[in-house]
């Protein structure tokens, strides 16, 4: 029988009914629910969506609620690597990438925080290994070596690197797009404001558009 | 929440006299409501939820830096069902993995609409699978709906006229067109004049424009003779006459309910106007079980509710009983009233209630990217209600080999607050931002939307053991996608790739797996009308026909629903119903 409204983890268990040839699994996993781990990801409690408004808008340092100072600088190191200041606009250090990432990390299940935690070691092993150094401490040409191994399969995943490499530039992306430097520096996002019309393309009102290039 | 127990514990039987009771207050019973309180009947309105103060709780212009809720809600908080819905809100929703479950996504498992739809482990359903989306609040899902607009035409009316499959509804576009225009002028629509007999014309506001990359995608597709034209939504642009409602200030996030209510919502537009008249009594937490029956009289006497706060049982007695608390939910309620004279539902006596369960399949779509945007600074691509959609093209006049009926597309592009295309370029640095940048203005992305055949064996039942938190018997569904269904998939991928071919899009992706059922939220039928009582529930003005003092105001009665979103159709027909209601209750023959 099937019955709606259980939780992820009874879904599991749950005979997955067929629909349409989806079964209820593959619509799971093409959600990427247990995939990327992201969509078992906790909501912010109304206190950390409100810190972390807090942590973006201060330069104050971090206040680490699941991560240790060392992750915590290699992870931040990571996500700058990924999504870097540049002549442009600030990277995911300035939007506090990091902060974000322990800040979801601190309501995550263990299964999500395993994920990171191994991640993050698997990373600092390899620094050490090669260069003698934690990733952060890392010169940029050096930084870039390493992340130009773990992205090698960027589509398809093999190793526990690359899939880390995946799962932090999953959540570098999210952080950095949806702070304030990434909607309003980096993109330049126009929309949420009150306009008296929507303009849209020029074409429209029989003019050339010069966004586009297109004729009336 | 305050406001709500108040409100209801001053509402109890003998606490006033009413002439017609109403069970829900979204589309359906937010109209009755409207027409008849106006017109100077006594209303009690029953909402099964609490009241909702939407310049409070519509968050519509708060930017996602200062809300971070992704993946689950926090202990005791309400996403909308089982994981699949329980999803990122826009803009996290809109990673093109997700698109396809954007809809929902945006509506219920977001930080903006949370705690509005019902707690699914209160409200099982068992049976085959069913996305069903219930709102238990005041307003129910027109909080959150997604504002698409589109009248029913002659194909919807006369569908088995056109192509033999079964029936025809008992009236023709003809009796509801002066409905569709007075819908329009009262609540606002905004849409373009297009002459298609696929989807009629309105009395339209200002349309959405399209942006840089639609317009070309439109133009690509005119060589197919294929249509894409501003959506229209049920969203006032030029304004009303309504102390309730502003104007459309193009600001997008329609979907989290619009804090000035340039979207229409029925409690601003259509509940508060009402409550204004002096005739209309609203009472929260009211959860209906069964409309009563008297057998000396052979009509009901009123119905049975639940408090949802005290649990009291309490009985409400009216002339006249308006069910309007969606398709199913009113279906259910029905079933549930059980007499000695009517054993399986009340107006079941033909046994088609719950049969007949029709909707829209999703899923199917696809995406690319137009490179004329590549590179090109940012525009505001979004701000605005509703995206354009490419109505249905087939079997208009010819006929296809394969299928019968149809499907549209719904959907546009260009820069959105979130890079969606941001997960799909590889790589890292300042190169990989760079991409983002050149990439960001070109996304286009188009999700279709299928006519599900109406079928007898597409049903509801009462479950015999299985209830809900409040002792009601839960529905039961017994409901598959058929062999048309399936066809017309197929042709929906083939033709949304070919559409984005034809435009030249770059990196097409394509969507060919059908969402499970229940998605489209356009659940229709269930209590079907027709002029023979033996096959239909309702006669054509959505009065029981077994008795005549019930009616149903939403798309129970809907007999087919072509391919075009519902909620402008239930106001419509709503008001049609309430105007043969109201010359009923003038002749004094109720």
């Amino acid at each position: 029988m099937w019955r709606i409204g259980y939780v992820p983890e009874d879904l599991r268990e749950q005979e997955l009914v067929s629909v349409g040839g989806v079964t209820r699994r593959g619509a799971l996993k093409a959600l990427g629910a247990g995939v990327g781990g992201f969509a078992l990801w906790p909501y912010l409690s109304d206190e950390g969506a409100r810190a972390f408004a807090r942590i973006q808008q201060s330069q104050a340092p971090p206040t680490l609620r699941f991560l240790t100072p060392a992750q915590y600088k290699d992870l931040d190191a990571l996500a700058e690597a990924i999504i870097p200041a540049d002549r442009h606009s600030p990277g995911a250090r300035a939007a506090r990438v990091a902060d974000y990432i322990d800040l979801l990390l601190s309501e995550s299940d263990e299964e999500t925080q395993a994920t990171w935690t191994d991640g993050l070691s698997e990373v600092d092993r390899l620094s050490r290994e090669r260069f003698q150094a934690s990733f952060a401490l890392l010169n940029a040409a050096q930084t870039t070596e390493l992340l130009t191994e773990m992205s090698k399969h960027e589509r398809d995943p093999q190793s526990g690197l690359e899939k880390f490499f995946k799962t932090t530039k999953e959540a570098t992306v999210r952080g950095y797009y949806t702070s304030e430097i990434g909607i309003h520096k980096e993109l330049g996002y126009k929309g949420n404001q009150h306009l008296p019309e929507f303009v849209g393309c020029k074409t429209v009102d029989g003019e050339p558009c010069p966004h586009c290039g297109q004729k009336p | 929440m305050e406001e709500t127990r108040k409100l209801a514990s001053s509402i109890h039987p003998g606490s006033g006299a009413w002439d017609v009771i109403i069970v829900g207050s979204g589309a359906a019973g937010g109209m009755a409501a409207f027409q008849l309180a106006t017109a100077g009947v006594k209303v009690l309105l029953l909402e099964a939820g609490r009241m909702i103060d939407g310049q409070k709780e519509y968050r519509t212009m708060e930017w996602p830096y200062a809300s971070l809720r992704r993946g689950r809600l926090p202990e005791g908080e309400r996403p909308i069902a089982v994981a699949e819905y329980n999803m990122y809100d826009r803009p996290y929703g809109n990673h093109p993995e997700f698109a396809p479950y954007k809809k929902l996504m945006s509506y219920a498992g977001s930080t903006f609409t949370r705690n509005w739809v019902v707690n699914e482990k209160e409200h099982p359903t068992t049976g085959t699978p069913f996305a069903w989306v219930r709102a238990r609040i005041l307003g129910g899902k027109t909080n959150f709906w997604g504002r698409g607009a589109l009248r029913y035409g002659p194909l919807e009316f006369k569908a088995a006229s056109h192509d033999g499959y079964d029936v025809d509804w008992p009236i023709s576009y003809e009796d509801v067109k002066p409905y569709y225009d007075r819908v329009d002028e009262l609540l606002g629509c905004s849409g373009t004049k297009e002459g298609l007999m696929q989807v009629p014309d309105g009395i339209f506001q200002r349309p959405s424009k399209l942006n840089c990359v639609e317009v070309h995608f439109k133009r690509a597709i005119a060589k197919l003779d294929r249509h894409y034209i501003p959506g229209r939504a049920g969203v006032t642009t030029d304004g009303v006459l309504s102390k309730y409602r502003a104007r459309c200030m193009g600001r997008g996030r329609c979907g989290r309910g619009c804090d000035l209510n340039a979207s229409f919502h029925s409690p601003t537009a259509l509940i508060y106007p009402a409550r204004d008249s002096g005739h209309l009594t609203v009472r929260p937490q009211s959860i209906v079980s069964e409309v009563l029956f008297d057998e000396a009289t052979n009509k009901a006497a009123g119905v049975r509710v639940i408090d949802g706060v005290s649990r009291d049982v309490m009985d409400f007695k009216a002339r006249v009983v308006i069910l309007g608390a969606g398709a199913l939910e009113s279906t259910r309620i029905l079933l549930n009233s059980r007499s000695r004279r009517y054993p399986n539902g009340l107006g079941n006596s033909s046994g088609v209630l719950g049969c007949y369960l029709s909707e829209h399949l999703m899923g199917i779509g696809g995406s690319g990217y137009i490179p004329i945007r590549k590179g090109t600074a940012p525009t505001l691509d979004d701000g605005r209600p509703v995206a354009p959609y490419v109505p249905r093209f087939r079997n208009l006049t010819d006929r296809h080999p394969r299928f019968i009926r149809g499907y549209h597309f719904q959907g546009g592009g260009g820069c959105a607050e979130y890079p969606a295309m941001a997960h799909e370029i590889e790589g890292f640095g300042s190169a990989f931002k760079e991409q983002v940048r050149e990439w960001y203005p070109a996304p286009i992305s188009l999700g279709g939307f299928g006519e599900v055949l109406p079928r007898k064996e597409n049903r509801v039942l009462l479950d015999p053991e299985v209830k809900d938190a409040w002792g009601i018997p839960v529905l039961r569904f017994d409901y598959r996608f058929g062999d048309n269904e399936m066809k017309m998939v197929e042709d929906m991928a083939e033709q949304i790739e070919e559409m984005l071919t034809v435009a030249g899009a770059e990196n097409i992706q394509v969507r060919r797996e059908p969402l499970p059922p229940g998605w489209s939220i356009h659940e229709i039928g269930t209590a079907r009308m027709g002029e023979d009582p033996k096959t239909s529930v309702t006669d054509k003005f959505c009065r029981l026909h077994d008795v005549s003092n019930v009616y149903l105001a939403d798309a129970a009665p809907f007999v087919s629903g072509g391919t075009q979103n519902t909620t402008w159709s239930i106001l419509a027909m709503c008001w049609r119903t309430m105007d043969f209601l109201k010359e009923e209750m003038k002749r004094g023959d109720i």
